[in-house]
């Protein structure tokens, strides 16, 4: 299965759905991490983590672990 | 919940999400007038003001703090919203004006819907439409508002354009009749998650609608020349000159060197640009207290006034400077958008010590003053994570421990030497940052004794795009941050310095000495050392003795480590009183210096300052916990004793310790 976690930099992919079950779930879709987005990671800090994606015309910065509940297609 | 319409005067509120433009929109309608207003029993601060008079609206307007959602995800966060709903102070808004950035539509309108199913009367502003523009895009907010339902007005924040026409709704919407009593809903958490994805949907659909590309025939071809090299959906890429410049910033080494770089800068234009200031505040308080004793006398109010009153006063404004230069740089790198970098760059390895990226900042405040450095610890979300952040913060070298450091330094190294003090004085700053990291990884490590609380790490934070500063938002945070520790640190200071007075100046209020040959100003001195030497705090500090002992020191430092307990640079004019220094202000460090290398330990021919006791001391000063207003404000903030109590048996008690191990291995080495 395919996270956000996974992406290159660079490269772009559709989310087909949040992991319902990450503590932090609620807020990853309050910001703009749904179903249907195209998302690009744009940037990665130090130790590969936290992890910077292009969304919805902004850059949002989430952590490895949280980038692993978004799936992509 | 039901909306009470009969408050005496009706609630504008402000909301909006992070980085949309409130804080501008809320200067604009209200001037540089605010007031900062706690939550009763909270640490959540909104500022209320009103409109300009020139708007003609007599109404209470209140900022509230930016969310993203009207669904709460931390304690803090809980009360935020709650209060939405019903203000304690302010009642029900009848009114909420909602800032959207208008390139962000799709994200901030998540908002404006979840406000408008909760019955709120809502005018949407949007702001940012430059920016759009920018994009090759235009919004149209007659389109919006019959899509969404509710007055829309575009508000430039640069020129003030638009605001007119938001006075005119906001006066519309305000009389229009309101007898039906409106129900408050609030959103039910666990159908919440359904219903943000219906709400996005929505609003895809929206903004699809209302966001249109520029028809304009010049725009055009510029945005159709962007178009060949994005992709066709142009407003939902981020600014491009962010993108190239996070880059460099983001980069996985050049931009950790440029982060170490940036905050070394400024650590140092912290200190190079207050000095002269803070060396202003001195001076001036100095012949104040001056003017104060010749005025008044000689006698016990004319001493309490110059040596208690203004003294103390003096020791609370000497670090306004700096903390105003401090909240200035950090707000203008907040504003630019890199402060979000720093947080990012930052996180995994304060992760390790159970820390968050945002822990970055009010740590960084530490190194000014650990009291705006604990209030700036509001903003980390997670409690678990806040509590560890403020638990350290003393440990970071706030700016009172550099009188000390000076003098203890000077002891040591000559004068000339500028090199030798200045390395020892980066060395101090080093052991203080690496220790201080060690320390939190331990107690992080004892977590479930020390903090007591578990909580969900998470780390999302929106980078927003690169922005040329404004000093209108800065210079709101920078006011209000100052106030803070001027109304907490003040109060303390201020009493707990006329109490270590009124100690060292009674019971012997009229010391008999020989004045014989001796100028009014000097017999004033001898009294006063003559007075300080038989009174409480020397008796008191007489039962110091056992416990400075072991550590090599005697009474006489006791005292004024204990006095330090007010504020850490109070241990310098603690030993200038003890050591019965006299002089000219010029002088007067040379004939301290001078009585410490004469002092020896009561009864014994041994030297009381060597250099092992001397690092013994810097060693004491980097650990213990000794600031008074630091202990009330941490208390304030984390809602008990326990976390303050602890910093000081866990702090002050290691700081002994080391201070041990110091001074006796350095002479087990054979060191003096």
């Amino acid at each position: 299965m395919k996270t956000a976690a996974n992406l290159n930099f660079g490269e772009k992919a559709f989310i087909t759905a949040i992991d319902e079950t990450h503590p932090s779930f609620r807020r990853i879709i309050e910001i703009g991490f749904t179903p249907g987005q195209e998302i690009e990671l744009v940037n990665k800090s130090i130790f590969n983590d936290p992890l910077a994606f292009s969304l919805r015309g902004t850059v949002i910065a989430i952590r490895k672990n949280e980038a692993e509940s978004i799936i992509l297609s | 919940m039901i909306a009470n319409t009969t408050v005496s005067t009706p609630l504008v509120t402000l909301v909006g999400p992070p980085n949309s433009g409130k804080t501008t929109l809320f200067n604009l309608l209200s001037g540089k007038n605010f007031k900062t207003v706690n939550y009763p029993g909270s640490t959540i601060e909104y500022n209320s003001s009103h409109f300009l008079p020139k708007f003609d609206i007599n109404c209470n307007l209140l900022d509230s703090p930016g969310i993203i959602s009207l669904v709460p995800s931390s304690p803090d966060e809980t009360i935020t919203i709650n209060s939405l709903y019903e203000h304690p102070k302010f009642g029900i808004p009848k009114l909420v004006i909602v800032t959207v950035d208008s390139s962000q539509l799709s994200r901030h309108l998540l908002l404006v819907k979840q406000l408008l199913s909760s019955n709120f009367s809502v005018i949407i502003v949007l702001t940012m439409a430059d920016i759009l523009k920018k994009k090759g895009f235009t919004i149209s907010a007659s389109m919006l508002e019959e899509k969404i339902g509710c007055k829309v007005v575009k508000i430039d924040g640069r020129t003030g354009k638009g605001i007119e026409d938001l006075i005119t709704v906001v006066k519309q919407q305000l009389q229009k009749e309101n007898d039906e009593v409106t129900y408050l809903n609030k959103i039910v958490p666990n159908l919440h998650a359904e219903n943000v994805l219906n709400h996005f949907k929505e609003i895809e659909a929206i903004e699809n609608e209302v966001v249109n590309q520029i028809a304009d025939e010049k725009d055009l071809r510029r945005a159709n020349e962007k178009l060949t090299t994005l992709s066709q959906k142009l407003q939902s890429k981020p600014d491009s000159f962010t993108l190239k410049l996070d880059k460099i910033l983001l980069h996985p080494i050049w931009g950790l060197v440029l982060f170490l770089f940036i905050t070394g800068a400024m650590f140092t234009s912290i200190f190079w640009l207050a000095l002269p200031l803070m060396e202003l505040v001195d001076e001036s308080f100095a012949s104040l207290a001056n003017l104060a004793s010749n005025y008044f006398g000689y006698n016990w109010y004319g001493d309490l006034i110059s040596d208690g009153i203004i003294s103390s006063a003096g020791a609370v404004l000497i670090f306004v400077p700096q903390i105003v230069i401090l909240f200035l740089i950090l707000g203008f790198l907040e504003d630019t958008g890199y402060l979000a970098r720093g947080a990012m760059l930052i996180d995994k390895p304060l992760s390790k010590i159970g820390l968050n990226g945002r822990s970055f900042v009010p740590m960084l405040s530490g190194f000014a003053c650990a009291i705006p450095a604990i209030l700036a610890a509001r903003t980390i979300s997670n409690r678990k994570e806040r509590l560890l952040t403020i638990f350290i913060i003393p440990l970071m070298s706030c700016s009172a421990r550099l009188p000390v450091y000076a003098l203890l330094i000077a002891f040591i190294i000559p004068k000339e030497n500028f090199l030798m003090g200045g390395f020892i004085f980066s060395f101090i700053y080093l052991f203080s940052i690496i220790s201080s990291v060690i320390i939190a990884g331990i107690i992080n490590k004892f977590n479930k004794s020390i903090i007591r609380e578990e909580d969900n790490s998470s780390f999302i934070l929106e980078l927003p795009a690169y922005k040329i500063p404004r000093f209108s938002s800065v210079y709101r945070n920078t006011i209000s941050s100052t106030k803070a520790y001027l109304k907490e640190a003040g109060p303390v200071i201020i009493t707990f310095s006329i109490i270590l007075w009124a100690l060292t100046y009674f019971p012997n209020t009229n010391p008999q000495i020989d004045i014989t040959n001796l100028s009014p100003e000097e017999v004033h001195e001898v009294q006063k050392m003559e007075r300080v030497s038989t009174s409480y705090a020397a008796q008191i500090g007489k039962f110091t003795e056992p416990i400075m002992k072991p550590i090599g020191m005697d009474w006489r430092i006791g005292v004024s480590l204990i006095s330090a307990f007010v504020a850490r640079e109070v241990f310098v004019s603690a030993l200038v009183l003890i050591f019965k220094i006299t002089g000219d202000e010029e002088t007067l460090r040379d004939s301290l210096l001078n009585a410490m290398r004469n002092a020896e330990i009561e009864g014994t021919n041994q030297k009381l300052f060597t250099p092992s006791t001397i690092l013994g001391l810097i060693v004491f000063f980097v650990f213990a916990m000794q600031c008074l207003s630091t202990v009330a404000v941490a208390k304030k903030e984390t809602g008990s004793w326990r976390i303050p109590i602890l910093q000081i048996l866990i702090f002050s008690g290691f700081a002994y310790f080391a201070a041990f191990i110091t001074v006796n291995g350095l002479r087990l080495l054979g060191f003096a």
